[in-house]
């Protein structure tokens, strides 16, 4: 009897570790849509994608130019920054004044794009970091209960979330850039009249997001040890889902809506069904647009007329 | 004005190039299968298994002085890019028979083209039991997933003795093919199926299945999907702590597997051999050629596509390149003293165009392929 | 800046000999002296209708209604495996699955627009776009019911008084009859009470909704109309390809679709013919010369490896994206565009237009949702 306790509660225990895994990894996702639609009202949807590239970025300094993963790192973030200031300056900053049809159309066209281009530089097969290239530390347990095993590795995960949710929590309510940031988000318009250059505090937006994104697809690269040119498209999908969850344009909704959506979709694949698994965070993102569009912790929206 | 009379011309241009790089005097031989996306490493096999055979007839004077040119078609194991692919070969009147495809639904996509055409086709890989029956200009030289199935069954009974296995299986025709004779037999040898979990082609994170295996606590997981997602499911295990045997079936007959440490004693289903010490000599010579030409051992893609390139070399020599004789000729080959003698043994065909032949088990051992020491 | 075609102006007799010209060539493709590639030809035509047929039903819901439709694939399964399903199971005659399929279709499309529709537009698209995915995992799933992943084969082809369609060229009839019988339906909605409620609530849903416009219920009829096209088409495509599967009713066909009529102009029917007409055989041109490209490029002294011949036919979705980009960047109206579209789509230029400039401009800046 006892023993069927503690079979149950490790099984239980161990969903809980790789729910709280995926979720963090949803929400540094997540946290990107988030910014970008908070500001300028954009479901930027090559932000997957952007999350792909970070993952190849890594993979490709850590394999063909055999870079160090401490290196590398700090690399893909920047170039993640670069190809999201890129993607404003050249697809949507054209469009601030064409209706929200348009830019959602080139969003898309821009994700298309990517995708397809990380297809013809990589190839469509399943790619894997070699296992020398990462520090071996992440392999190991770091903590061991019972049948319940949590590698430094997801210990790593989660710190990394954590620390990249607090910073960008201080950005945008303890700097001048994100009292701009807010500004803009409230009104573009009188914010310019203030003072604040518009386009720049956009295309910053978009590079604190897609480092994040960035930052997520290396995490994912090596923790479940695939990537390949068209992960960013349900990945990216999922996290949009995390962050109409947790409220969109609200950053702390991000982080409750990423680890909310993972927990679900694990606890879903371990307990209901397996092959509905994606199905989970489908339904849970129509459900949440139907019945409360703004989500677990965005504010209501009123439409001005 | 001008402009658009030089871009007409530049069009033109590359068009007639486009033509004049097909215009020799040949006997084309289309080989359809995925050569790039996700499965393009079974691919790779099935292209070298066709290009080697090919290059040996060719040396050999062809067929009646003709040279024999293979066509790749990609379909990326997507149907209906294979249907597209069977399109463009029922159309070209050059093409008496085609060797392909890979994948079941990819086979099952292009079936009602070729059979509208009748046009004949071979496949060396689509193992779906429904094929088949499904069009009489169709025929394969690879054994069905049923009997796949039921093999593994016995051999894990037979030979491992396990008694508890669960059942870790992809959306896929192929893996719910082989999850529903492996059960079947199974149930039948009184084998426990402790429980049975999905997963898609997209999926990276297998661990909260993962995790419910490991608290069924099975002697062992079973895995009838392809290599690219079981590297990966066996690696995640490995982080989970699960101490447990793996087997699959033809799909993971791949070197990808060979890269993972964790994969270890893994053994697969394969309907051939390179390092079979009994092999025909025929076999053995076709393992050296193919290791002059590329460097390795042949899988069982290549293998099996040498045979049906030389079926369809045969079929042509014998009655012309006539896409109803050719038919009729393979439909003529339905005992064993009419069989085709390959590499992978004798072939030839039961009234629905199937093969029976055996399969081998062979398994990982410190970073390579080795034959099993006990068959069944 | 103004990039794009500017179609030369023809007098109107030259118009209609163009018209009549290509629409006898269109007819009598099939007695054409192609030789070896005809039926291959015939095929692309025959798709080239069907993914028309689907551009006008995509249209009226981004082109006519001005709400962007990601899910558009989900109906195009849902008719494809009613008419599977009914063909393989009961028999039934290809000319009761048409409507059948159709009324599928419009059904599941009151259900999923009647809650939704009253969302803001890009709530909408993401709904729609995880319908259709959903749509495609029960598929997947519901072996029982669909043989999820070993796909639907055996499905019969149509027949027309006794006579079996199998021929290439009479595929290509069938299609051409299913795409006047769509066009002829769309354009009388279009000019009816319906379609003028349409464009009112495209270019002001609040003015519309103030001069007596019953939102909801005008966006639901519309996503209801359209899905109901793309159940028809799905209907066909299972029984022309005879074969059906999960895989191929991914989300990208969505995206192709939205392609063409972004391509051809929204809200435009002859706008989004043409796009199809173009982009359709475009890629299937494209896949051609790539696949003939390492050939070719060694001819002249380049060596282009097979691999990468094949990834790049795999990767020629990449020019959709740049299209998709590039048209909304120049040209978002499209190439044939009608004037209220290019109207909506160049605010600039309308404020010049309008009468009361600052009327406009105020109600373009706060049109945009505060969150």
């Amino acid at each position: 009897m006892f023993e069927t306790f503690l079979d149950t509660f490790s099984l239980f225990g161990q969903q809980l570790v790789n729910g709280i895994t995926l979720g963090s990894v949803y929400a540094l996702i997540a946290v990107g849509y988030t910014m970008v639609y908070g500001v300028i009202q954009l479901i930027n949807f090559a932000h997957g994608e952007v999350y792909m590239m970070g993952a190849f970025f890594s993979f490709t300094m850590v394999t063909a130019f055999g870079v160090n993963f401490w290196v590398a790192f700090p690399v893909t973030i920047v170039l993640c920054s670069i190809l999201g200031i890129l993607l404003d300056v050249v697809a949507y900053r054209p469009l601030r004044k064409a209706p929200r049809l348009a830019a959602l159309i080139t969003a898309i066209g821009m994700s298309l794009f990517l995708q397809n281009l990380a297809l013809i530089i990589w190839g469509s097969q399943i790619k894997a970091f070699p296992r020398p290239t990462l520090p071996t530390v992440f392999f190991e347990a770091a903590v061991t209960m019972g049948d319940i095993i949590i590698t430094w590795l997801q210990v790593f995960i989660l710190l990394v979330a954590t620390l990249m949710m607090a910073g960008l929590h201080t950005i945008i309510h303890h700097t001048k850039v994100g009292t701009a940031m807010r500004a803009i988000a409230q009104d573009k318009v009188t914010a310019s009249l203030m003072g604040i250059n518009v386009n720049r505090v956009i295309s910053f937006t978009f590079a604190i997001g897609s480092a994040m994104g960035g930052v997520a697809g290396i995490l994912v690269g090596i923790y479940y040890n695939a990537i390949w040119p068209t992960m960013g498209y349900i990945a990216g999908i999922k996290a949009f889902a995390a962050a109409v969850l947790g409220g969109i344009g609200s950053v702390p909704g991000a982080m409750l809506g990423g680890g909310v959506l993972g927990m679900a979709e694990v606890m879903g694949a371990g307990y209901i069904s397996s092959a509905y698994r994606d199905g989970i965070a489908y339904a849970v993102m129509i459900l949440v647009i139907i019945f409360k569009p703004s989500g677990l912790l965005g504010r209501s929206t009123l439409k001005k007329v | 004005m001008k402009g658009r009379v030089l871009f007409l011309a530049v069009v033109l241009t590359l068009v007639a190039f486009v033509l004049s790089a097909h215009a020799a005097e040949v006997v084309k031989i289309p080989v359809a299968s995925p050569f790039t996306g996700q499965l393009a490493s079974f691919g790779e096999g099935v292209k070298n298994g066709a290009f080697l055979k090919a290059e040996e007839v060719n040396k050999a004077g062809g067929i009646d002085g003709k040279n024999v040119e293979i066509v790749l078609g990609d379909e990326l194991c997507d149907p209906k890019e294979a249907a597209n692919v069977a399109t463009k070969f029922a159309a070209d009147s050059g093409v008496s028979i085609v060797v392909g495809h890979l994948c079941s639904s990819a086979t099952l996509a292009a079936l009602p083209i070729y059979k509208e055409a009748k046009l004949p086709a071979i496949s060396p890989a689509s193992t779906n039991p429904t094929i088949g029956k499904s069009s009489p200009y169709y025929f394969r030289n690879v054994y069905m997933d049923d009997f796949q199935g039921s093999f593994l069954a016995r051999y894990i009974k037979e030979v491992k003795g396990w008694q508890k296995v669960a059942i870790f299986y992809e959306t896929n025709d192929y893996s719910i093919g082989l999850m529903k004779a492996f059960k079947a037999e199974a149930l039948k040898l009184r084998v426990r199926i402790l429980g049975e979990e999905a997963y898609t082609n997209e999926t990276t994170d297998f661990t909260p299945q993962l995790t419910k295996f490991r608290a069924m606590k099975p002697d062992a997981l079973f895995i009838p999907g392809y290599a690219p997602q079981a590297t990966l499911i066996v690696s995640q295990a490995a982080k989970l702590g699960m101490k447990v045997g793996y087997f699959g079936a033809d799909g993971l007959d791949d070197a990808m597997m060979l890269e993972n440490p964790d994969a270890d004693g893994l053994f697969v289903t394969t309907p051939f051999l390179a390092d079979n010490p009994d092999a025909s000599e025929e076999a053995k010579a076709f393992v050296k050629s193919y290791n002059e030409k590329y460097g390795k051992d042949p899988n069982w893609f290549a293998a099996n596509t040498y045979d049906a390139v030389g079926l369809a070399v045969q079929a042509i020599k014998a009655v012309g390149a006539d896409r109803d004789k050719v038919r009729d000729y393979l439909a003529g080959m339905n005992s064993p003293d009419k069989a085709y003698m390959g590499v992978t043994g004798a072939t030839y065909f039961d009234e629905n165009g199937d093969v029976i032949k055996g399969a081998f088990i062979k398994a990982i051992q410190g970073g390579k392929w080795v034959s099993a020491e006990k068959q069944l | 800046m103004r990039v794009g075609i500017h179609i030369m102006r023809f007098g109107p007799n030259a118009i209609r000999f163009g018209l009549l010209a290509g629409a006898a060539v269109v007819l009598l493709a099939p007695v054409l002296p192609l030789g070896d590639a005809g039926p291959y030809l015939l095929r692309v035509a025959t798709l080239t209708m069907l993914y028309m047929i689907l551009a006008l039903g995509l249209n009226i819901v981004p082109g006519f209604t001005g709400l962007l439709d990601l899910g558009f694939v989900g109906f195009y399964g849902i008719g494809a495996y009613t008419a599977g399903l009914l063909t393989v199971h009961y028999g039934i005659s290809f000319w009761f699955i048409i409507p059948l399929a159709a009324l599928n279709g419009a059904l599941w499309g009151i259900l999923l627009g009647a809650p939704t529709l009253r969302l803001t537009g890009d709530y909408f698209a993401i709904v729609t776009f995880g319908f259709s995915e959903l749509v495609v995992l029960v598929i997947r799933n519901e072996i029982w019911l669909t043989r999820g992943p070993m796909g639907l084969p055996g499905i019969k082809a149509p027949s027309l008084f006794g006579h079996v369609i199998k021929e290439p060229w009479e595929y290509y009839y069938l299609v051409i009859g299913l795409l006047l019988f769509v066009l002829f339906v769309v354009r009388r909605i279009e000019d009816s009470r319906l379609g003028r409620a349409w464009f009112a609530i495209r270019e002001d849903e609040i003015a519309a909704e103030c001069v007596g416009v019953n939102i909801i219920n005008f966006k639901v009829i519309a996503f209801a109309i359209s899905a109901s096209i793309g159940a028809l088409g799905g209907a066909f495509f299972a029984r022309w390809f005879l074969f059906i599967h999960p895989d191929m009713f991914k989300f990208w066909e969505s995206i192709l679709v939205l392609c063409l009529i972004v391509f051809g102009g929204m809200g435009n029917i002859r706008g989004v013919m043409i796009g199809a007409a173009v982009l359709i055989p475009m890629t299937e041109a494209l896949r051609y010369l790539l696949e003939n490209l390492p050939p070719v490029m060694a001819k002249i002294g380049l060596a282009v490896s097979a691999e990468t011949g094949s990834k790049l036919v795999q990767a020629r979705y990449l020019l959709f994206g740049v299209i998709l980009v590039l048209m909304m960047r120049f040209r978002p109206e499209g190439l044939f565009p009608v004037a209220r579209v290019k109207a909506e789509m160049h605010p600039d230029k309308a404020i010049l237009e309008a009468e009361d400039a600052s009327l406009y401009d105020e109600r373009k800046v706060t049109d945009v949702e505060k969150v």
